[in-house]
């Protein structure tokens, strides 16, 4: 009989990067059905071209490079999807062709693909596109939350992203329940903004918007991008909800949420450095009370690892 | 209360290594063509680190050979063919003996620590002072069913944790259960040791054994706490009870600290009370088999047997695993045979087989999550993936307990436990020849334990 030999461990869990991916492609589906009631049939080819020309270029890349094609992991998907939800939906087709190329070819490989790069490919793609094309890319209007109706869906969004802050919080609290982006950044971005806001006197009206709570839950949770220890990663959520207060305070919280957390992954390293854990760290008492509470989730990939030795 | 069945069938031929600890081969006393009987005791340890090698079972020695080990490697062993009539040795209890006779007692009877260490070494180290002895149950559940009933164990466990702290010449002794194994916490509950009424402590927060010891006004307690596996568990575990942090190069015996498992525990308390050598030991044997079952089988008894004796094989086998899914060595015939260091046998069908590719870190610090030692597996795998490994030693790679949990999480699927062990490796290397590199200058370059406290 002949067995196979291989290094432990000999049972892993059922989670891939992949899945991880197509997790979040997945979870933004509702808000992008709801952007195509809102905006018409010009969202679908929004999306379609920005998803398009994201595959195309990375396939393309990694062709030049010789690398093995990775676009079934869902990343440039992804990326595709998230370009075309932050910008308006009126705008050329190029546009969002343009802005994925960049997002994928400079934001993604220039850096080393995933993993390497620094800034969110995303934001910036964003950033790139608002300074090169200001006025094509301003949005037609800036909401603002007034009517709790408004939650659910905002008739004054002006991009994809800002339509449903409801159905933004569900997939993202559906992700981190599922442990597919985790929690400690969100948390701790959500209540420095909501909190800062509120000392500066902006109505939350103002922040309490679409786009925010995408800032929040799927920008400053891209986990290249962020630091990786436990405490790290609560301040980077902090450095996050600081930057874009002070942005949105002075303009708008639309673009305060993109240039804020663009900033803020410039110190990622540099708070992952800093925050490094001591030697058998020193475990607090809600550190404590958290294990045990998520010992008690339920999460379906979870095999009976570390029930069985 | 888990059942262990005995396994009644004697093998065709039983192998038993010449080496079943860490340390120096024995010596065989018997040779091909002798006649063995069960209990006798067939190698001699020369040397401090090692300890004797008992022969099973009642037979015919067929040769002495080099045979596969469950650790993967090859090692000496004597293959003893069983034959009929059982011919036993004379088992004579020992009663009443010194401390120092005692260490002999458990060299005689060939108890080894689960984790490799022959226990005499464990309790009597060369130049150290052992002053608390703590049995650590965290990880046995066949335990129950070795005795008759709970009350018995927990007085058998008590008794073998006298046994060792007398051994050891320790004041203080504890045992270790896990906060969730109910059954053991209810048996060692309201037990009456020298008069005094046991109360099962769980460890709280930042209270160290000393406490309890003193709340307790004993100096036998026992304690629970929370699950922890890995394979070297044993300097976190020693943080957790009495926080005495081991430095490198050094493990809990410098500063004070024995740590025996439950069934070498069991063993001396045979040994001491019936005479009986560790020549027997519980398996469980669990995954794609008919009828995974926990299992009392001979020592030197081979893996293919103890899977026969559970129902054999069921469907495609994919691997078989010695000791434990997560950190256990796959085997690669299944010829190999139960030493004391097995605890365990693991059946994978062929699709469980994993054969991920790894990608690149995307630093989703899942694996910072599970680390019960708080490390970032992530990026000290970076780093023993560049041979950087004075920077791994920095981010205390040291502590690592290999339990596997930062590999089974991650989602690129990298190899980290295998990296992390490979710097290990590396780093215990580079420091292997420290004392002769130190002699001659002046400098000293010591691991600064200063022996407890």
């Amino acid at each position: 009989m002949t067995f196979t030999i291989s290094a432990p461990p000999h049972k892993k869990e059922n989670i891939t990067f992949k899945k991880i991916m197509w997790a979040k492609v997945l979870a933004l589906m509702p808000v992008v059905l709801l952007s195509v009631y809102l905006f018409g049939l010009p969202a679908i080819g929004l999306v379609a071209a920005s998803i398009f020309a994201a595959i195309a270029t990375e396939a393309a890349i990694q062709k030049a490079f010789g690398q093995k094609i990775t676009i079934a992991d869902g990343h440039a998907v992804l990326i595709g999807l998230m370009v075309a939800m932050i910008i308006p939906p009126e705008v050329p087709l190029w546009i969002p062709m343009i802005g994925t190329v960049f997002a994928v070819g400079i934001g993604k490989h220039a850096f080393g693909g995933i993993g390497s790069y620094i800034f969110n490919p995303v934001l910036a793609a964003w950033i790139f596109l608002s300074l090169a094309w200001g006025s094509i890319m301003a949005p037609a209007s800036y909401p603002q939350t007034s009517v709790l109706f408004e939650l659910v869906l905002e008739n004054g969004a002006g991009v994809m992203a800002g339509v449903s802050p409801f159905f933004i919080l569900l997939a993202g609290a559906v992700l981190i329940f599922r442990r597919y982006i985790e929690w400690r950044i969100p948390v701790a971005f959500f209540v420095t903004t909501v909190l800062l806001a509120f000392l500066l006197g902006d109505s939350l009206s103002y922040v309490v918007l679409g786009v925010v709570v995408f800032g929040v839950l799927f920008i400053a949770t891209d986990t290249s991008t962020s630091p990786t220890t436990k405490n790290g990663r609560v301040i980077y959520g902090i450095v996050c909800g600081v930057l874009v207060v002070v942005y949105g305070h002075f303009a708008n919280y639309v673009d305060g949420t993109f240039y804020g957390l663009f900033l803020a992954n410039c110190v990622a390293s540099l708070i992952d450095n800093n925050t490094l854990p001591a030697s058998y760290g020193t475990e607090t008492f809600l550190q404590r009370k958290y294990r045990s509470i998520v010992s008690k989730m339920p999460f379906k990939d979870r095999l009976e690892v570390f029930l069985d030795d | 209360m888990t059942n262990v069945y005995v396994m009644e069938k004697i093998p065709e031929k039983i192998i038993i290594p010449l080496k079943q600890h860490d340390g120096c081969l024995c010596t065989p006393l018997v040779s091909k063509g002798d006649m063995v009987a069960m209990g006798q005791k067939i190698g001699e340890c020369e040397c401090y680190d090692s300890a004797s090698i008992h022969s099973s079972v009642c037979g015919e020695v067929i040769s002495i050979e080099e045979a596969a080990n469950p650790n993967g490697t090859k090692v000496n062993s004597v293959i003893i063919q069983p034959t009929e009539d059982v011919e036993c040795v004379d088992f004579t209890p020992v009663k009443d003996v010194s401390a120092s006779k005692l260490v002999d007692v458990i060299k005689d009877a060939g108890i080894v620590e689960h984790y490799g260490t022959p226990t005499h070494k464990v309790l009597k180290p060369e130049g150290k002072q052992i002053d608390t002895v703590l049995i650590n149950a965290t990880s046995s559940e066949w335990i129950g069913g070795h005795y008759d009933t709970s009350a018995q164990y927990a007085f058998q466990m008590i008794g073998a944790l006298k046994l060792l702290m007398k051994a050891a010449g320790a004041s203080k002794g504890a045992v270790v259960l896990r906060n969730d194994d109910l059954e053991s916490i209810s048996a060692f509950d309201h037990l009456r040791v020298d008069g005094k009424l046991l109360t099962v402590a769980p460890l709280m927060g930042k209270r160290k054994l000393s406490y309890y010891f003193k709340d307790q006004g004993s100096d036998i307690i026992v304690v629970s706490q929370e699950r922890i596996y890995g394979q070297k568990i044993l300097d976190l575990l020693t943080y957790n009870l009495t926080g005495r942090r081991v430095s490198f190069c050094c493990d809990p015996t410098d500063v004070g600290v024995a740590i025996c498992g439950v069934k070498s525990a069991k063993a001396l308390y045979d040994a001491v009370h019936e005479g009986r050598p560790y020549i027997e030991t519980v398996v469980s044997v669990s995954g794609k088999v008919n009828s995974p079952k926990k299992i009392l089988v001979k020592i030197g008894t081979p893996f293919k047997d103890v899977i026969d004796a559970c129902g054999g094989y069921m469907g495609d086998t994919g691997k078989l695993i010695a000791n434990g899914a997560v950190t256990g060595v796959a085997q690669y015939t299944d010829d190999v045979p139960v030493t004391k260091m097995t605890t365990s046998i693991t059946v994978l069908s062929a699709d469980e087989v994993i054969r991920d590719v790894s990608i690149d870190c995307t630093h989703c610090a899942r694996c910072v999550d599970v680390c019960p030692v708080d490390l970032i597996p992530s990026r000290i795998t970076a780093f023993a993936d560049q041979g950087r490994f004075d920077e791994c030693r920095q981010m205390n790679i040291l502590n690592c307990v290999e339990c596997g949990r930062c590999s089974a999480v991650c989602p690129s699927k990298i190899h980290l436990l295998q990296l992390i062990r490979y710097a290990k490796n590396s780093i215990e290397n580079a420091y292997e020849d420290l004392s002769s590199k130190e002699s001659p200058a002046n400098l000293k370059l010591g691991c600064g334990c200063s022996g407890g406290n």
